[in-house]
This record gives structure tokens, C-alpha cells and sequence, in this order.
């Protein structure tokens, strides 16, 4: 090779002289970077999206007041402070609804459980909860207790406690004090909840002097970030009782765990599938362009200068399909993630390096074959067609 | 070539298709590679639904059955505090009649309840605590079939430091560890409630209220509360089918046809009204919390999967379609020759394409099977069990092999003979 021709002209020569055999391996290796790129930002993005969709089952952190264990009296009240550092340890990503239970008596003399807690925090948290109709919570309900049973306290029945109670109008004694309740919607949930009362917690503990007992919360994240609330939480309300909602943790991390497995298989299985079309447009390239090599090789380009020319071209090739690939991929993973999960998955840069090298990987491992059939090449025999 | 066509032609088929392996090669590998991928993935996105129903169901119940004309529940922090005499109760020897209903096969668990508050003599006087009595690991019978039921299958989360209690035994007891750790006892200790001595065979840790209650045989708790065969509730735990417009309808507002379809579909209320058919004087009730969650739950991993299969068959299509481009470039003299011997164009399409049709079809079986296999594999490894062979995907996997491979190889064989077979042959080595 003579000093004119240097290898990146060559290089630059060789990959704009016959466009569309360029763009045909370009196109692979697009294809081959933007599956990649699709695949493993859904698979950075998944746990989020997944963790995201386990809101639908409402609190996993519970905190209760320590002194009820071993014992039936779950009336302990947490600190008065509980709520607002419990909302400062979660942080404000989460959840914290407070919740203050008490056992009334109806007319009859039987017990019904009634239950004050912040509705509007139900009512995010609890996506599960059929109401029929949400109490109006702008009305002041210190008024209603002050009427003296003129104005009926607005509330939530169970549909169990509903049957029981027999009406939408009815009196509730709590220690020797009556109140007038009105039933504002019926709530169905299958559970306990069924057979109970809710009402605005302010009205509860104005009626009761019950204070919250319970505060349940939504922590968001993964299971890392919902141990470490966990850890803060405990660290913050050293007298009360945090724990986990087993039954949801253990399920969602479950369920993530398998769904990536599954998402990082597909990865692999899909990935080798379209390394095969890399190797296959470039056995195509290097067949339909031996006689150049030939021509190389008869004007006294060695084996190894040949085989650089070619791997350099697919290696150029693989970069520019990683610029082309990253961005077609980010935009299935887009459309993936509205269809889907009905939110946004935003590019990840992270994967930049391993989309590069797996584009790279692919596009050596499939140069070399091809090259082998180029080493057997006999320029004579190849060019004494002409 | 005319007066014999059709065994020529086979016999030009046949030996082209064993000759020249190499060349075949890369076709060959695509095709496979692409039909396995595709098996596997149709496989995985097929029965990913139900895989994972199958993992949730097992975090709880989704439906629960009480008696009809019951008392309301009076139930704090996880804890029954109602009059164990009050209310009506479920008749224990029925609940194997839910393994009758419609949808039998979908119902995974039953676990019975019978709360009731128990006296325990502790070092400081007797106690009232709280305590449940559960099937463990019940043997349920109904026909000539039987299931092993229970509390612990439908709490997997509980963990427990010793043993179940036997069902059978009338001297065997778990305690929740908040309690055992209060009343100072462990595994294998001796408890006195209600005047009778029992030996504690497990310590549960399940971070919810079980932690401060005994647990108990139930046939035990029925002898203490005197009442044999009775249940307070029993929760069930069913694959169902994530809810949709039509799972939420009234099915006694529903006209004949539509009514039969709900009830043969396999939503959780529609389970629960067999349940209440079956039994009279119940009620069943789906778990909102569970059943709700689950169905968003299911449908965005299926959907997932679903697309993730659809980009496998792009993948597989592009690999394919590309590596039978260069099949049929590496093959461009062999049209030129027998162009150059006087073939017709139809019959050089007609062999090139029947040749491409017969190995679409050999990888498109053989990439069923190991795709089959993969599949099977992976859900091993993901799910512990196996995903079941499906011959409902082997016609698309070979329809979709056969159709790609053919339009991927079209444009290739007609560029060729567009080519003066003089100009290809001169390019011969």
C-alpha cells in the first residue's frame, strides 16, 4: 500500500463508496444497539415501575403503640408528635395515615367498631376501597357534635355494619356520651372494614377523646429504600411498635425479583437473535465485496491489513449504530412504558457503556467469521473472472 | 427439463437442499435460532399470567366466607375482640364443598377461623389472651381426591421456629413470638390454658397481630369453645382472572348469555357467588385489597412480557430475513448457471423457494422443540416450575418461519435473475 492511501482514508473510502451495503450493515447494527438499549432500560427501569404498581395494595409500614402486646386493650395512644416525625422519618415520597379505633354500642347494646383516620389519606392510599359516596369533609364537624343531634355527623359504613344498624340515621354511645351519625356513603372492602364506622378523626377524638393508635404507611421505592424508612422510623420512635406488612413486602419483592429474571433472559435470548442478523449482513458485505480484497491483496495488502480495514469498518459501523440505537431504543422504551405501566421511562444513561460494548461485542464476534472466509480468498482465482 | 418437471424439480430441490451445507449454514442457525426465540418468548408470555397469579395468590387470601346472619365483626389491630358466644358459625365439614364448585380447580387454599379468647395460667396469675384455631396441614377430601390445607400455605410469610401443630393431636399448641417472648417460653415448654396442659411445638414470627395469639388444632378451639364443627370464617385463596367491566356487573341483573359468561369466568366474585351457592346461609366476599392489587399487578407483567415477545419476533424476523439474503447472494452463479442452461425463471423460483420453504419448516420445528425446552428451563429457574409444553404455538412459530424466511429471501432470488446470467457467472472463482 502506498503512503497515499492511509488506512483512514482507505476506512472512509471503503465505508461511502457503496452506500447501500453500509447502510444495510448500519441498519443491523442499529437495530442490534436500539433492542439492546429498549431492553435494558426497561430492565433498570422495571423495579421502579413494578414497585410503583404495588402501591395499588396501600400501607406496608405499620406503626402501633408498644404496650398492646400480649394483651386484648389496643387503645395505648401513640405520642401526640407521632404523626409529624413518622411524616418526617418517611420522608416525603410516602404515605402516613393516622388512624384512632374505638368500640361504641349501638341501640341494642351490641359492639360496633368505629374508626377515625385522616379520609383523605384513605382515600389515596386505599385505591381498593368501593365507596359509594366520601363523607364532605368541608363540613365542620365540631359543629355537628355541638347541636346537640340536630345536625348528624356526616360518616362511612361498612356494608356489614350498615345491615346492622338497620338505618341511615342512628345513635352511637361511646363512655355514656351519644352522638348522631348519618350514613354519607357505604364502603365495601371484603375485610374487616366491612363491620366498621369511619369517620374525620377530628370528629372521633372530639367525640371519644381517642387519639391515633395506629398510623399506617405507604413507604414508596424498593425494597432497600422501604427497609431503610423502616430503619428510620424505628429510630425515630423508639417507644413504638414498627413493623413491615410481611404479607405485601415479601410479595413485591417476589414478584420483582422473578420479573427480572425473566426480563434479563429475554435480554439474553433476544440479543443473540439479532446478533445472528449482524453476522449475516456482514457475510453478506464481506461476500459481495471479495473481489475488492482480492484486488487488495494483489497489490500487496497483507492478511492482517485487509482484516483491519474490515474490522475497523464494523467497529465504525457499531458506534454509529450505538448513536442511532440508543435513541430509537429510548424511544420503544418510551412507548413501552405509556402503554404499559402509564408513565414515563426516561432515558437511562448508565446503560450508554454496556449498549456500546455489547454493539461492539456483536460486531467483532460477527466480523470474524466472515473474515475467515475472506483469509481462504485466492486473488488470482478471484480475479482472473475479469 | 420439461418432459419430467415435477420429479426433476423434486430431485433438483432434494440435492440442492443437501449439497453446499456450508453456505445453508448461517440460514439454518438464524432460522433455528429465531423459532427458538420465538417458541420461548410466546411460551414465557402465554403463561407469565398465570405463573405470577400463582406466586400472588400464594401472599393471601382473596376471598373470604362467613356465615350469613352473622354478628359484625368486632375486630381492632388484627384482633376478633367480639363475645366468642355471639354470632353464627360455619360448619366445618362443609367447607370441602367449595372444592365442588364451578371453578374447583382455581381454588388453591381453604383456611378456617375460630378466634376465641382463652385463659392461660402465667407466673403472675391466669392471663385472657387471644387465640385461633387453624387447619395447619389438613387433609381435605372430596370424591376420590384430597388436598393438604392450612393456614401455614396461605401465610408463607409466617416463619415458625420449631414445628406446626399436629391437627390430629389435642396437646400441641404455636405461640406467637411477642407473646413467647412475654411469657418467657420456648420451643418444646409446657403451657397451661384453660386448665389443660400443652406442649408448644413452634414459636410464629409473622409481624402482624398472630404474633400476640396462640394458635391451635381446630379441632381444639371448637372442644374449648364447646362447639364441634364450628368456624368462625374461612379465607380462600383462588387463581382468578384480573377484573374487568364485565367481572364487576350484578350477574342477577345480567341477561342468560351474558350471566353464563360471567359465571364461567374464573373472576374472583364470580368464584365467590358459586361459594355462596354451594353453601347456603353464607356469605363469600372477595378481598379488595388482594383481588384489586392483583389484576394491576398481573396485567402490566403480562403486558410487559407480551411486548418483550414482540420484539423477539422483530428480532427473530430481521435475523432471519437477513441471513437469507446472504444465502441466496452466495448462491447468485447457481442462477446464472442454470439460467444459462435454460431454466425458466418460475421453476428457478419455484426451486429456490420450496428449498427455503423445507428448511423454514426442519428450524421451524427444531426451534419449536428447544424453544419449548428453553421455555420449560427458564420457568424452572424463575418459577420453580416448569412452563408447560404448548403445541398451540408450533403452527404460528412455523408459520411465522416459513412466511419470514420466504419474503426475506424474495428480493435476493429476483435481484439475481434480473442479472445477465453472463455478468454473474463471470464473476465465478
Amino acid at each position: 500500500m502506498t503512503h497515499g492511501l492511509s488506512l483512514p482514508l482507505l476506512l472512509r473510502r471503503s465505508l461511502f463508496h457503496r452506500r447501500s451495503r453500509s447502510l444495510a450493515e448500519l441498519v443491523a447494527l442499529t437495530v442490534s444497539a436500539a433492542v439492546a438499549t429498549a431492553l435494558l432500560t426497561l430492565y433498570a427501569s422495571l423495579d421502579l415501575k413494578l414497585h410503583h404498581q404495588f402501591r395499588a395494595f396501600g400501607a406496608n409500614i405499620v406503626i402501633t403503640s408498644q404496650n398492646q402486646s400480649g394483651s386484648t386493650d389496643s387503645s395505648a395512644a401513640l405520642p401526640a408528635d407521632a404523626l409529624a416525625i413518622a411524616r418526617a422519618a418517611a420522608g416525603p415520597e410516602s404515605r402516613v395515615v393516622p388512624f384512632a379505633y374505638a368500640v361504641a354500642e349501638m341501640q341494642d347494646g351490641s359492639s360496633i367498631v368505629v374508626v377515625g383516620a385522616d379520609l383523605n389519606g384513605v382515600r389515596a392510599m386505599d385505591s381498593w376501597w368501593q365507596v359509594s359516596r366520601w363523607p364532605d369533609l368541608n363540613t365542620p364537624s365540631e359543629h355537628a357534635l355541638d347541636s346537640g343531634g340536630q345536625v348528624p355527623l356526616q360518616v362511612l359504613t361498612g356494608v356489614r355494619a350498615e345491615k346492622a344498624l338497620g338505618a341511615t340515621r342512628f345513635p352511637l354511645s361511646y363512655s355514656g356520651r351519644t352522638v348522631q351519625l348519618e350514613t354519607a356513603g357505604t364502603l365495601r372492602t371484603g375485610d374487616a372494614e366491612d363491620s366498621r364506622i369511619y369517620l374525620p378523626l377530628s370528629a372521633f377524638e372530639a367525640w371519644t377523646g381517642v387519639s391515633p393508635t395506629t398510623l399506617e404507611i405507604r413507604a414508596a421505592g424498593n425494597t432497600q429504600q422501604i427497609q431503610e424508612v423502616l430503619a428510620r422510623l424505628r429510630q425515630a420512635l423508639p417507644g413504638a411498635d414498627v413493623h413491615a406488612v410481611h404479607q405485601l413486602v415479601e410479595a413485591e419483592a417476589n414478584v420483582v425479583s422473578r420479573t427480572r429474571s425473566l426480563m434479563l433472559s429475554s435480554l439474553l435470548l433476544i440479543s443473540l437473535t439479532v446478533a445472528i442478523c449482524v453476522l449475516a449482513t456482514l457475510t453478506a458485505s464481506v461476500f459481495e465485496r471479495r473481489r475488492d480484497f482480492a484486488v487488495m491483496k494483489a497489490l500487496g495488502a497483507t492478511q492482517h491489513q485487509v482484516g483491519l480495514l474490515f474490522f475497523l469498518e464494523a467497529i465504525a459501523l457499531a458506534l454509529a449504530g450505538v448513536v442511532c440505537g440508543y435513541v430509537l431504543g429510548c424511544g420503544i422504551a418510551y412507548l413501552i412504558g405509556e402503554w404499559n405501566f402509564h408513565t414515563i421511562i426516561f432515558p437511562v444513561w448508565r446503560i450508554v457503556p454496556q449498549v456500546a460494548l455489547l454493539n461492539l461485542l456483536v460486531a467483532i464476534l460477527a466480523a470474524a467469521v466472515p473474515l475467515r472466509i475472506l483469509r481462504r480468498l485466492e486473488p488470482a482465482a478471484l480475479l482472473r473472472g475479469d | 427439463m420439461h418432459g419430467a418437471k415435477k420429479p426433476m424439480l423434486s430431485r433438483l430441490v432434494i440435492e440442492s437442499f443437501l449439497r453446499q451445507r456450508r453456505r445453508k449454514l448461517l440460514a439454518c442457525v438464524a432460522i433455528l435460532l429465531g423459532a427458538t426465540a420465538v417458541t420461548a418468548m410466546l411460551a414465557i408470555g402465554t403463561s407469565v399470567g398465570d405463573k405470577m397469579n400463582h406466586e400472588l395468590a400464594a401472599y393471601g387470601a382473596n376471598i373470604v366466607v362467613y356465615p350469613a346472619a352473622d354478628t359484625l365483626d368486632v375486630q381492632v389491630g388484627g384482633i376478633d375482640i367480639r363475645p366468642a358466644t355471639a354470632g353464627n358459625y360455619l360448619n366445618e365439614a362443609d367447607l370441602a364443598k367449595i372444592k365442588n364448585i364451578f371453578w374447583r380447580n382455581n381454588v388453591e387454599n381453604i383456611s378456617p377461623e375460630l378466634p376465641l379468647p382463652v385463659s392461660l395460667k402465667t407466673r403472675d396469675g391466669v392471663r385472657q389472651v387471644p387465640a385461633t384455631g387453624y387447619w395447619f396441614h389438613h387433609t381435605l377430601r372430596s370424591g376420590n381426591e384430597s388436598w393438604t390445607m392450612g393456614a401455614p400455605a396461605l401465610h408463607p410469610w409466617w416463619r415458625i421456629a420449631g414445628a406446626w401443630p399436629d391437627d390430629g393431636s389435642r396437646d400441641e399448641i404455636a405461640i406467637g413470638n411477642e407473646l413467647a417472648r412475654t411469657l418467657h417460653v420456648r420451643v418444646g415448654d409446657t403451657v397451661q390454658v384453660n386448665n389443660a396442659s400443652l406442649r408448644v411445638t413452634g414459636i410464629i414470627s409473622s409481624g402482624d397481630a398472630t404474633d400476640r395469639t396462640l394458635l391451635v388444632p381446630l379441632a381444639v378451639a371448637q372442644q374449648w369453645l364447646g362447639r364441634p364443627g364450628a368456624v368462625r370464617r374461612a379465607y380462600v385463596s383462588a387463581l382468578t382472572k384480573p377484573e374487568d367491566a364485565l367481572a364487576r356487573k350484578d350477574p342477577d341483573k345480567l341477561s342468560p348469555k351474558m350471566r353464563d359468561r360471567w359465571y364461567c369466568s374464573p373472576y374472583a366474585n364470580s368464584i365467590a357467588y358459586q361459594i355462596e351457592e354451594t353453601l347456603p346461609h353464607t356469605r363469600a366476599e372477595q378481598i379488595r385489597r388482594i383481588a384489586q392489587g392483583e389484576g394491576t399487578i398481573l396485567s402490566r407483567i403480562s403486558g410487559l412480557m407480551w411486548l418483550v415477545a414482540l420484539a423477539a419476533l422483530f428480532a427473530a424476523g430481521l435475523a432471519v430475513a437477513a441471513s437469507m439474503t446472504t444465502a441466496i447472494v452466495e448462491r447468485r452463479q447457481e442462477i446464472g448457471l442454470m439460467r444459462a442452461l435454460g431454466a425458466t425463471r418460475g421453476v428457478i423460483a419455484a426451486l429456490f423457494f420450496a428449498e427455503i420453504a423445507l428448511l423454514a419448516l426442519g428450524g421451524g420445528l427444531l426451534g419449536f422443540l428447544l424453544g419449548s425446552l428453553l421455555a420449560g428451563r427458564i420457568g424452572q429457574e424463575v418459577f420453580g416450575s416448569s412452563i408447560a409444553f404448548n403445541p398451540t404455538i408450533l403452527p404460528a412459530t412455523l408459520l411465522l418461519a416459513i412466511v419470514v424466511s420466504l419474503a426475506g429471501g424474495a428480493p435476493s432470488v429476483w435481484q439475481a435473475m434480473r442479472m445477465e446470467p453472463a455478468a454473474i457467472l463471470r464473476e465465478e472463482a
